[in-house]
C-alpha cells in the first residue's frame, strides 16, 4: 500500500531514500545482532586447529548420540504442539466465528497471551503432575488409590507436559492470526456450498481452505522454529535424557567443559540455517498461492 | 435459535475451562493453606505466601528492576518499530522484500544463538552484567513482533489524513504526534503488552547477557520452582500475570493524559 506517498515526499528526497530512513534505526539493531551474532556463532563454531578440516565439529556434532536423541525430540515437540495447536485453533476459529456475532470472547482466548510460558508450564504442572490437581480428582473418582498410580504427564521422557504447555499457549496465537482470515473471508460462498448439498467438511475444503491454508503453513512455520529453539519451558519440565536442543546447547556451552563450546555453536547455527532456509521456501510458496487464487477469483492484488 | 443458544453455552463453557479455570487454580493455590493431595479444593486460607513475596526485599528490588526493564524495552521498541513499520507500511522502493525479511530474522532464528554468538563480543564492549546489556538483547524477540503490530495499524489508516493536514501546512512532527498517534493508539496499546509479556519472559537471555548480576524475577522463580514452598511459587506465577494488568492499567493512564494534553486549546 503505497498510494499518494509521491505527494508525501514533496520535498525533493526520493521516496525509497525517505521510506529506508524510517526503517533504518530498527534494520540497524536487528542487523546488527543477528548478523555480527550469526557470524560470531559460526566463526566458533569452525575448527582453526592447524590440521583440522575446518567442519570438524560439524562432524562430531552429527555423529553424537545424544545430539542425535535432542533432535529427536526437539522435532517431536515441536512437530506434535504446533499440528495440535493448529488444528484446535482452526476449529475454534471457525466454530466461534460462527456462534458469536460479537467477537468479545477473543478477549477470554487472549488471556494467555499475556502469561509468560513458563507461568503456562507451571499451570500445566500444577493440574499434570502426579500430586496436581487432576490426581487428585481422580483419588476422588476412585480411578486411583495412591499419587503414584497417575501416569507420569511432566518431566516425562516423551515431553507430554511440554506439549501441552505450548498447546494452551499457541492456541491463542492461531486464533490471532486466523481470526482476520474469516473476517475477510466471503462467507456466502458458504450458502453456495451448502445449496448444492455440501458438508461441514465440504465448506471447508471449497471455501476456507484456499484462505486458510497460506496462513497456516506460515503460523506453522513461526511455532514450529520457536519451539525448536525456546529455553524457557524445557528447562522446566524436561528430563535429563534426551534434553531438547536449546538445553543442550545451552549445557554444552556454558556448564560442561569448555570443549564442546564448538559443537553447541554448530548446533544453533545448523538450526539458524534450517529456519532460514524453511522460512524462504513457505513464504515463496505461500506467496504463489496467494496470488495464484487471487487471480482466481477476479482480485487484483 | 435454542439450537444457537446451546452451542453459545458450550462455547463459553469451554472457553473458561481452557484458558480461565487454569488461572483461578493457580490464585486459589497461591492463597491457599496447606492445601495437600488429594484435596480437590483448599481447606484453609493465608495470606503467608503473599507476605513471604512482599516483606523479601530482594524480591521487591528484583520486581522493580524487571518492571524498569521491561518499560526500558517498550520505550526503546516504541522507538524503533513505529518508523520502521511507518516505512514498511507507506513506502514501496527496491529491496523492500528483503528489508522485511531482515525485520522478521529474529522470529526465525533462536534467540539463544544470537546471543551466545555475541557473548564474547558484549562482554568485549562493556555490556554483560548490566541492565543496558539485558535491555539491548531483549530487543530480539520483541522488536519483530512490535513492527508487524504497528505495521497493521498504519496499513488500517488511509494515507489521506496525512496529505490533508500536510496541504493545511501542519509540520510533520506536529502531524506525528496530534493526528497519528491518537489514530494508531490500539496498536500502540497492543505492541505495549506483547513487548511487556515478552520482555517479562525472559530466562535464558537475561541468564546469559545479565550473568546472574541482573537479578530480574524469572532469575528468582527457576530456582524456586523446584525447591521453594508450593504455595510462594503460586504466588510468584500470579505476580508474572498480574504485571502486565498493572501495565495495561498505567499505560491507560498515561495515554488520558496524553489525550487531555493534546485535546486542550
Amino acid at each position: 500500500m503505497s498510494i499518494g506517498n509521491e505527494k508525501l515526499s514533496s520535498n525533493g528526497m526520493p521516496s525509497w531514500l525517505k521510506g529506508l530512513g524510517f526503517l533504518a534505526p530498527a534494520l540497524v539493531v536487528i542487523a546488527f545482532f543477528v548478523g555480527f551474532g550469526l557470524f560470531q556463532a559460526a566463526q566458533g563454531s569452525v575448527s582453526r586447529e592447524e590440521g583440522d578440516a575446518f567442519w570438524v565439529n560439524y562432524q562430531a556434532l552429527l555423529a553424537h548420540e545424544s545430539f542425535l536423541r535432542s533432535v529427536g525430540i526437539s522435532v517431536w515437540v515441536a512437530f506434535s504442539s504446533t499440528f495440535i495447536s493448529l488444528v484446535i485453533g482452526i476449529w475454534m476459529t471457525r466454530r466461534l466465528i460462527r456462534v458469536f456475532r460479537f467477537d468479545h470472547w477473543k478477549f477470554v482466548a487472549w488471556l494467555p497471551m499475556i502469561i509468560p510460558h513458563f507461568v503456562a508450564g507451571y499451570l500445566i504442572y500444577i493440574i499434570f503432575a502426579p500430586s496436581g490437581w487432576l490426581s487428585a480428582v481422580f483419588y476422588h473418582i476412585g480411578w486411583i488409590d495412591v499419587m503414584n498410580q497417575f501416569p507420569i504427564l511432566v518431566n516425562d521422557p516423551l515431553y507430554i507436559g511440554v506439549i501441552l504447555t505450548y498447546v494452551w499457549k499457541e492456541i491463542p496465537f492461531v486464533l490471532l492470526m486466523m481470526l482476520p482470515v474469516y473476517q475477510e473471508m466471503d462467507l456466502r460462498y458458504e450458502d453456495v456450498s451448502r445449496t448444492l448439498g455440501g458438508n461441514s467438511f465440504t465448506v471447508f475444503r471449497t471455501v476456507e481452505f484456499p484462505w486458510v491454508f497460506p496462513v497456516s503453513l506460515e503460523t506453522f512455520l513461526i511455532l514450529f522454529v520457536f519451539v525448536l529453539g525456546a529455553f524457557e519451558v524445557p528447562a522446566l519440565l524436561g528430563v535429563t535424557f534426551p534434553k531438547m536442543l536449546p538445553i543442550l546447547a545451552y549445557e554444552w556451552f556454558y556448564q560442561s567443559a569448555w570443549v564442546n563450546r564448538p559443537m553447541a555453536q554448530a548446533m544453533m547455527v545448523l538450526i539458524s540455517l534450517f529456519a532460514i532456509l524453511t522460512a524462504f521456501f513457505v513464504l515463496r510458496f505461500t506467496a504463489r498461492w496467494k496470488s495464484q487464487w487471487a487471480s482466481r477469483r477476479g482480485e487484483s492484488l | 435459535m435454542w439450537q444457537r443458544y446451546v452451542s453459545r453455552w458450550f462455547w463459553i463453557i469451554v472457553l473458561f475451562t481452557i484458558f480461565v479455570a487454569p488461572l483461578v487454580l493457580m490464585v486459589l493455590r497461591s492463597i491457599s493453606f496447606r492445601w495437600g493431595w488429594p484435596d480437590v479444593y483448599p481447606m484453609m486460607f493465608s495470606w503467608r505466601a503473599w507476605e513471604i513475596i512482599f516483606r523479601d526485599p530482594e524480591i521487591i528490588w528484583s520486581m522493580i528492576l524487571t518492571v524498569l526493564i521491561a518499560g526500558a524495552v517498550v520505550m526503546l521498541n516504541f522507538l524503533l518499530a513505529v518508523p520502521a513499520a511507518y516505512g514498511v507500511s507507506r513506502y514501496r522502493f527496491k529491496g523492500k522484500p528483503l528489508v522485511e525479511a531482515i525485520l522478521m530474522m529474529p522470529i526465525l532464528i533462536p534467540v539463544l544463538a544470537i546471543a551466545m554468538g555475541m557473548h564474547l563480543t558484549m562482554i568485549r564492549i562493556g555490556l554483560t552484567d548490566s541492565a543496558t546489556g539485558v535491555i539491548l538483547i531483549h530487543l530480539m524477540p520483541t522488536l519483530p513482533y512490535a513492527v508487524r503490530v504497528m505495521k497493521a495499524g498504519f496499513d488500517r489508516l488511509s494515507p489521506d489524513w496525512e496529505e490533508q493536514c500536510t496541504t493545511l501546512g501542519v509540520n510533520r512532527w506536529r502531524l506525528f504526534w496530534t493526528m497519528l498517534v491518537p489514530q494508531i493508539i490500539p496498536s500502540i496499546r497492543s505492541m505495549a503488552v506483547l513487548v511487556f509479556v515478552i520482555s517479562l519472559s525472559q530466562y535464558v537471555l537475561t541468564l546469559i547477557i545479565g550473568g546472574a548480576k541482573v537479578m530480574t524475577l524469572p532469575m528468582i522463580y527457576y530456582p524456586y520452582f523446584s525447591s521453594g514452598d508450593q504455595a510462594v511459587v503460586a504466588g510468584f506465577s500470579v505476580l508474572f500475570a498480574l504485571l502486565p494488568i498493572v501495565f495495561l492499567v498505567v499505560f491507560e493512564g498515561v495515554i488520558r493524559l496524553y489525550m487531555f494534553t493534546i485535546q486542550r486549546p
